[in-house]
């Protein structure tokens, strides 16, 4: 319903006081802590580990006052507008790639205001899923008709640029055959974003491969040994190929001993996991290091924080989780190994990883191209260690962090006690990590996708660009 | 914590300039609200906003400049930016906002431009 005047006045007023009163309150906390003898702040009294609420271009753009309709129609006029439809799993689905999804979305939608992305979700059909409003269609994974429908749907629409998340499980069919449907029937510009590369595929894999990049306008990888891959084992076309990192919350850097005041675990060593659980993290190999760590560090508490994956769940139920449980009850570490169980919001997310004094990824497959949870941990700035997966290899290179073997109890205790025991060469990764997770910020990573999208359009209008050059990751490497 | 986002406030002229470095962000961005608002209130109907060393900004940073500049439109002034790191103008162009702040290559261009120009976006 339009808004009067007077409701647009009072609207801006209730905005403008609700702005002042942050403001306000920011400096009284500023004055107080001056009072009282602190430095700018006292992060030991002042820091929460939450992310502030932003306060965003869109926000500002649509909270114009009336008398500011020119300017308003001014910025509106000159703002670039592209209007993205996102095929994937979506939350309130739980996984990493619906996540992901949604975090890309936003992302976009801050830089866009005059533009409204929508999502094509993709979902089991005896799901039932309360989807937000970006949902307009749904492709129900083994149902082939719903994958033409869906491409008809994004054709008769005004959507400029399709960007499908791909990993060979979410869609239906053999290895999730089924999304070629899709891609040959849409006649928009599509980039595809590559949560697995195979070092390995299979024939039909190697295929739905090819098929995508031919069919499409940009694939999307988050290293650059995704992108070596796709280009010597799949013969894509290198100039369809661009990289462009995991995208990580916008989080400042804090004292791991000022959060963990916080969560009260203050006389706690803290090395921690997170993220859906299934066999293939190898956190078995984590807790027989711990009963190592615990021999030199009577503190250490070792963090495993998330529930079991649901498609794990569904065919195995909590039989990992209960074998982890009846290790760490074997190992006499019930007061050094606490498991989390649940979803955690990313505010509490983010606060336990700043609590953290060593990250660990101890998974076991080394094809592994890509991991939210590692990404996430380099944006808090955390010292980590982890098994040499593809990903881990990549982002942890040049002294962003410690390798060790596979399935190495061992070589897990030894890196972690080395990291304990030197305070400053824990700064010294974390401080790496953190510079790493800066330029991979959800913001600057949001912008790439962007620019990605100007340049699929130019493919699909035959105004190929000479070459997609690979973007934040490529230009972290170059900095450094 | 790291201090994120250093400001100087100057004038040249009757502009006001905003010499900004670090990061402008939603952490920081209510620190230049409120150097953009003084500069304002103090008469600076005309600001330069420098971002030459600028490393990042966000949509918050972003939002924190619009909203300067409907403050200075409002006293027939406008807003221009300074800025030579190629990943914060990628960031203007990739929005367009570039078509609203105009930006220069150094703080004493910009400031001879809006001396000349006086008010230039916003009629």
């Amino acid at each position: 319903m339009a808004r009067t005047p007077r409701q647009a006045n009072l609207q801006s007023e209730i905005h403008n006081l609700q702005l002042g009163l942050k403001s306000s309150i920011t400096i009284i906390e500023g004055v107080m802590s001056r009072k009282n003898g602190q430095k700018d702040a006292d992060p030991a009294t002042a820091y929460t580990a939450d992310i502030p609420e932003e306060y965003v271009l869109s926000e500002e753009v649509r909270w114009l006052r009336t008398e500011d309709l020119n300017l308003f129609r001014y910025i509106r006029d000159a703002m670039n507008k592209i209007q993205v439809a996102f095929v994937s799993t979506y939350p309130p689905t739980e996984c990493g790639i619906a996540t992901f999804t949604k975090d890309l979305l936003m992302s976009i939608a801050k830089y866009t205001p005059f533009s409204r992305p929508i999502v094509v979700a993709v979902r089991g059909a005896e799901e039932i899923e309360p989807y937000d409003r970006s949902v307009k269609q749904q492709i129900y994974r083994n149902d082939r008709q719903s994958y033409l429908n869906a491409a008809d749907f994004l054709n008769a629409s005004d959507v400029d640029v399709v960007n499908i998340q791909h990993e060979y499980g979410i869609y239906g069919g053999e290895d999730g055959e089924y999304v070629l449907d899709f891609v040959a029937r849409l006649k928009k510009p599509v980039a595809v974003t590559l949560h697995t590369v195979l070092m390995e595929p299979s024939k039909n894999q190697k295929r739905i491969m090819q098929e995508l990049g031919k069919l499409t306008d940009v694939l999307v990888v988050m290293v650059r040994t995704g992108r070596q891959i796709l280009l010597d084992r799949y013969g894509i076309d290198p100039t369809k190929v661009t990289v462009i990192a995991h995208g990580v919350p916008n989080v400042h850097r804090a004292s791991a001993s000022v959060v963990k005041r916080a969560l009260a675990i203050q006389d706690r060593k803290v090395i921690s996991t997170f993220g859906l659980i299934n066999r293939g993290k190898g956190i078995e190999y984590a807790i027989e290091a711990m009963a190592e760590v615990k021999r030199k560090y009577p503190n250490v508490l070792y963090l495993v924080l998330g529930e079991t994956h649901p498609g794990v769940r569904a065919y195995e139920g909590e039989s990992y989780r209960n074998h982890l449980l009846d290790l760490v009850a074997k190992l006499d570490l019930t007061h050094h190994v606490r498991f989390n169980n649940r979803f955690l919001a990313l505010n509490e997310l983010v606060r336990y990883l700043c609590a953290t004094d060593v990250y660990l990824t101890p998974y076991l497959n080394k094809d592994q191209i890509v991991s939210g949870t590692l990404a996430y941990a380099l944006g808090c700035g955390r010292a980590i260690v982890s098994t040499p997966y593809l990903y881990a290899e990549e982002v942890l290179g040049d002294g962003r962090g410690v390798l060790v073997d596979f399935r190495s109890a061992d070589a897990i205790a030894k890196s972690l006690i080395e990291l304990l025991d030197n305070p400053q060469v824990r700064e010294k990764y974390e401080t790496a990590a953190y510079r790493y997770g800066r330029r991979t910020a959800w913001f600057n990573v949001a912008v790439d996708y962007l620019d990605m999208y100007r340049k699929a359009q130019l493919r699909r209008e035959g105004r190929t660009p000479t070459k997609i050059v690979p973007q934040a990751r490529e230009e972290v490497g170059a900095r450094e | 914590m790291e201090m994120d986002l250093q400001i100087e406030v100057r004038r040249q002229k009757d502009v006001a300039v905003i010499i900004l470095k670090g990061e402008v962000d939603a952490y920081t961005c209510a620190r230049l609200r409120e150097a953009m608002i003084e500069a304002i209130e103090d008469g600076g109907a005309n600001l330069v906003v420098d971002m030459k060393n600028v490393e990042y900004i966000d949509s918050s940073g972003l939002g924190t400049l619009v909203g300067g500049l409907k403050r200075v439109s409002e006293r027939q002034g406008t807003i221009a930016v300074v800025c030579t790191n190629p990943q914060i103008r990628k960031v203007f162009d990739i929005t367009g906002l570039v078509k609203v702040f105009p930006i220069y290559g150094s703080e004493d261009d910009a400031v001879k431009a809006l001396d000349t120009q006086g008010k230039t976006v916003v009629s």
